[in-house]
């Protein structure tokens, strides 16, 4: 098994190999959805960097202590300087990374691709770690071991524990794409997020790269959009005072003035082509969905649209939805005349108050 | 709304009569009006204008039509299927405007003590609903066979050898007292069939409308509305004739000379001329009976005349289709394509519901609301359009033998005294006629001519939208089918200038549209609407049907996602916002508006002659 796949061979690569988010986008290449290009570090590389270097034995034993008195906090920067202080050598990786669109010292993002992150169930959103903006071949694979080493942050230890995972059998795999300076970016979701209302889709969307939006920092815009006939349903455009953009190779927050703030991040046909691209991407994975987005340079011009993510909706859908004609008996009028009197009953017994 | 301020409307007795109008009272029976004697109950409900069904000051006579579909409608609901958490509806005349209220249950549990019986019986009516609906339709056509057949006979100054000769045994007077009396029998049948099945037909929709709140939240009401459209309804049936008749115009090649600048009866006089001409008449009559007899209102007036009586509407339609006809254009209501789009939706939405249990739902809820969306349209042609058209045409031929006996000065003067006054003029008619001796005249004269007076006072003023107090939730199946809800209460509580520059009322087709406001207040002024106008009315009537090829966009004082209007605009692909409460006050003809059938808005974007 090679230590590094383009992200278009990964649809099929195993979970254990690459991670969620290198599958999930392997998905998205194969259905012919845009996303930056870029290639997935395995997590064979990092089991065998951490043989190589000795590290599993020394991990251990800063775990342990950790069950004792000492603070995970004092355990993770261990790690971290443990893990820092070893240099990662890979040509396979400096030569995926020469190879990417762009030029030899192309800007790349850097995002962990966890086994347990993203699957259906567990959602463990933002909790690893994401380096914008990364540019040259040693400093792609410092970030390489800095994502590896979030996996003994606090955060990633208890949540490990709470599931019952073991540390040791435990890796990282890691994604490295060419970095989109986003106009405008966010997420979606294939569903309601709020009702669950299955019809609907949601796309939240602020200007700039999108994180300021998935740490909350910003209230995005959000618009609805029905799945079925693809009319935007509701649109609340919220100020958004100021946006993350990429300023001399660094990420930085610009404020916007107010006039610029109040305005929509996304054009109507813009939420429209995001919702497309949900719909699509559902049916193709037969399950809701959400992703994350950005429209950047790109072929069709300044606001071309890229897909940074997808996994499976993990709230409302903790089953795969069901296309097979149903097993319980035809539509009939008693059972509907039952569903009316329930009903009745319900409006009966709602009284919904006009003061509040 | 955390105003400390009392919300509520003026009280029914607080509300004083427009100047010159006083004594308006007199013109309505006392059981229609509010009074000491029930005031603190009647003080007590939320009470809210009709002006979807009434726009107009009540014509004495006419609220006959009302007081027999109140009564129906609320016999069928409090004591023939005992609906739970349903009311009888109150009517009320103030200021000659009709005011509806729920009426809440005595006892508490009601309700549910109801719902058994309710099970049972509408159950009953679900399970047989096409042999009902047949058998409703049988029973319609009986009616108006019945209705037709009702004579109104001249009194002649000697009755003819025939009355003697067969043994008759009685005088033409009885047959005409006879003859009203039949009529009032009538018409109080047709709107006890009215509801037979109408009011079961929308615990249906709102069956579906319930499923669809739990489930696909998000789905907007055009949507949901089209999810049961399409099936072929009886409601679009004359303006398909129209169009067969302007195909037919066109393939005989008589384009020109049904565009000749005469009266269609002069038309067709010249018509009958030729081999083409005749076979175009043929056809002509052929659709008229029964598809000419639709109120180009709504029926329920008798001012508003039917295509059979004036065929310059049909007409002038029948050219309309004619022009677009010969440019090229395809004015076939796309039927196929209404269908397929509804099959389309049901199919999508049905599989993106998370479970079985929930298709199986949707599909009954959806089954049973289709089995009934025929109804919703055909007791409206059978009786608004068919019987009504037959009714008031009856009525006029009344009145033409109270003018004839010299009581009233024209026909129209009768429609002003209410149908209690009705028969004792009509007596006076019998009986002085018997008795060949003078009747009151000139009390009648003194009354019609007073309650012209008052008629237009009432009608110069602005009704309140509602009275009394401010329910705390509004859940009934009539207020539903009104489109009043809580958000259409607090737009008639909010103060002038928050509704100034727009109104707010219900999406009920989808699409913005901008464009010059038309105010037509009623049928006699829809020859006003030129195209692409906005049609703004206080609400619409099916019959319309042929202004809808002209505007860009409906806006109605009152109406719900399920009226007629809404239906008609959504086939025709047109925007609508109803129930917006006060459209056609703000709004005059002229301003440029936009209105949004996605978000339910109307938005003034600038008053008429500024821009």
């Amino acid at each position: 098994m090679p230590h590094v796949l383009d992200l278009a061979e990964c649809s099929r690569v195993s979970l254990d190999e690459i991670g969620g988010k290198a599958r999930g986008l392997g998905r998205l290449l194969e259905q012919s959805l845009e996303v930056p290009p870029g290639f997935v570090v395995t997590t064979g590389a990092y089991r065998e960097w951490m043989r190589a270097n000795g590290f599993d034995g020394q991990i251990e034993r800063l775990l342990a202590r950790a069950d004792g008195v000492t603070a995970l906090q004092d355990v993770a920067d261990d790690a971290l300087r443990l893990l820092e202080g070893a240099e990662l050598e890979s040509s396979e990786i400096d030569v995926a990374y020469r190879r990417l669109p762009g030029g030899p010292s192309v800007p790349v993002a850097i995002r962990s691709s966890a086994i347990d992150e993203d699957a259906a169930g567990a959602s463990f959103a933002g909790a690893q770690d994401t380096h914008l903006s990364i540019t040259g071949h040693r400093e792609v694979r410092r970030h390489i071991v800095r994502c590896w080493a979030s996996l003994f942050t606090p955060a990633a230890i208890s949540y490990r524990r709470r599931l019952g995972l073991d540390h040791r059998g435990h890796a990282m795999a890691v994604v490295v794409q060419r970095m989109v300076a986003a106009e405008a970016a966010g997420v979606m979701f294939s569903l309601d997020p709020l009702s669950g209302d299955p019809s609907q889709i949601t796309v939240e969307s602020t200007f700039g790269l999108g994180g300021a939006l998935v740490s909350g920092d910003v209230t995005p815009d959000r618009f609805s959009v029905d799945k079925v006939t693809l009319e935007i349903r509701s649109r609340v455009i919220s100020v958004k005072p100021f946006a993350d953009r990429i300023v001399d190779g660094e990420v930085s927050r610009v404020e916007l003035d107010s006039r610029r703030a109040e305005m929509s991040s996304l054009a109507d046909d813009e939420v429209l082509a995001l919702a497309r691209v949900a719909k699509a991407a559902e049916r193709q994975m037969d399950r809701a969905i959400d992703m994350e987005w950005a429209l950047g340079p790109g072929p069709s011009g300044r606001r071309h649209l890229y897909l940074l993510q997808a996994r499976p909706e993990t709230v409302w859908s903790n089953t795969p939805r069901s296309t097979d004609p149903p097993e319980t008996p035809r539509a009939s009028t008693s059972s509907a005349m039952s569903r009316i009197a329930f009903g009745m009953r319900q409006n009966t017994n709602r009284h919904p108050e006009t003061e509040t | 709304m955390n105003t400390a301020v009392e919300r509520r409307f003026p009280g029914p007795l607080e509300v004083p009569a427009p100047a010159g109008a006083e004594g308006w009272q007199s013109m309505y029976s006392p059981y229609l009006l509010f009074s000491e004697e029930n005031a603190e109950w009647e003080s007590s409900l939320f009470w809210y204008w009709d002006g979807m069904h009434r726009p107009d000051i009540e014509y004495p006579f006419d609220t006959i039509v009302h007081e027999a579909y109140m009564m129906s409608v609320s016999a069928v609901v409090s004591r023939i299927f005992a609906v739970p958490g349903d009311q009888a509806a109150a009517s009320r005349v103030l200021n000659g405007r009709l005011y509806l209220a729920d009426v809440p249950f005595a006892a508490e549990g009601e309700s549910e003590r109801r719902m058994p019986i309710f099970v049972r019986r509408a159950g009953h009516y679900f399970e047989n609903w096409s042999q009902l609906n047949e058998n409703w339709i049988a029973k319609l056509e009986r009616l108006i066979s019945d209705l037709t057949e009702i004579e109104i006979p001249e009194l002649p100054t000697l009755e003819d050898d025939s009355v003697v000769l067969s043994g008759r045994g009685f005088s033409t007077g009885y047959v005409l007292l006879q003859a009203y009396d039949r009529l009032v029998q009538n018409i109080f049948l047709a709107y006890q069939y009215h509801f037979e099945l109408l009011l079961l037909a929308y615990v249906a929709q709102m069956n579906l409308q319930d499923f669809v709140r739990a489930t696909l939240r998000g789905l907007s009401q055009q949507t949901l509305a089209k999810l049961t459209s399409g099936v072929e309804l009886r409601q679009f049936r004359p303006d398909e004739e129209l169009k067969l008749l302007a195909r037919k115009a066109l393939d005989l090649g008589l384009g020109a000379r049904l565009r000749a600048p005469a009266a269609p009866d002069t038309i067709i006089e010249q018509l009958r001329a030729d081999a083409a001409g005749r076979e175009w008449v043929a056809a002509l009559d052929q659709a008229k009976d029964p598809w000419f007899y639709v109120s180009a209102g709504t029926g329920l007036f008798h001012n508003e005349r039917a295509w059979i009586d004036d065929l310059s509407v049909p007409w002038a339609a029948i050219t309309g289709y004619l022009d677009r006809l010969e440019r090229g254009e395809i004015i076939d209501r796309p039927q196929g394509e209404i269908l397929r789009e509804r099959d389309h939706l049901t199919a999508e939405y049905r599989a993106l519901l998370p479970t079985p249990e929930d298709q199986v739902a949707f599909d009954e809820s959806l089954e049973l609301a289709r089995l009934v969306a025929p109804h919703l349209q055909d007791h409206n042609f059978y009786i608004e359009h068919r019987h009504h058209t037959i009714f008031w045409n009856k009525m006029r031929a009344l009145a033409d033998r109270v003018v004839a006996a010299r009581l009233l000065d024209e026909q129209e003067d009768l429609f002003f005294l209410n149908r209690w006054e009705v028969g004792q003029v009509l007596f006076d008619t019998a009986n002085s006629w018997a008795q060949t001796s003078p009747g009151r005249g000139r009390h009648w004269r003194s009354l019609v001519t007073r309650r012209r007076e008052i008629m237009d006072a009432l009608r110069a003023d602005v009704p309140q939208p509602a009275l009394g107090a401010v329910p705390k939730a509004i859940g009934g199946v009539m207020s539903a089918q009104f489109g009043i809800t809580m958000e259409t209460i607090d737009q008639w509580l909010a103060p002038q200038a928050e509704r100034d520059n727009q109104l707010r009322g219900i999406a009920a087709s989808g699409g913005v549209a901008e464009g010059p406001a038309r105010i037509v207040l009623g049928s006699d002024e829809i020859g006003t609407v030129q195209d692409g106008d906005i049609l703004v009315c206080p609400s619409t009537a099916p019959a319309w049907a042929p202004v809808f090829g002209k505007v860009r966009a409906t806006v109605s004082d009152v109406g719900g996602v399920m009226c007629h209007a809404a239906i008609l605009c959504r086939e025709y692909g047109l925007p609508a916002v109803l129930g917006t409460g006060v459209a056609t006050r703000h709004i005059r003809t002229g301003d440029l508006v936009r209105v949004d059938g996605n978000e339910g808005t109307v938005t003034l974007l600038a008053r008429a002659g500024s821009h």
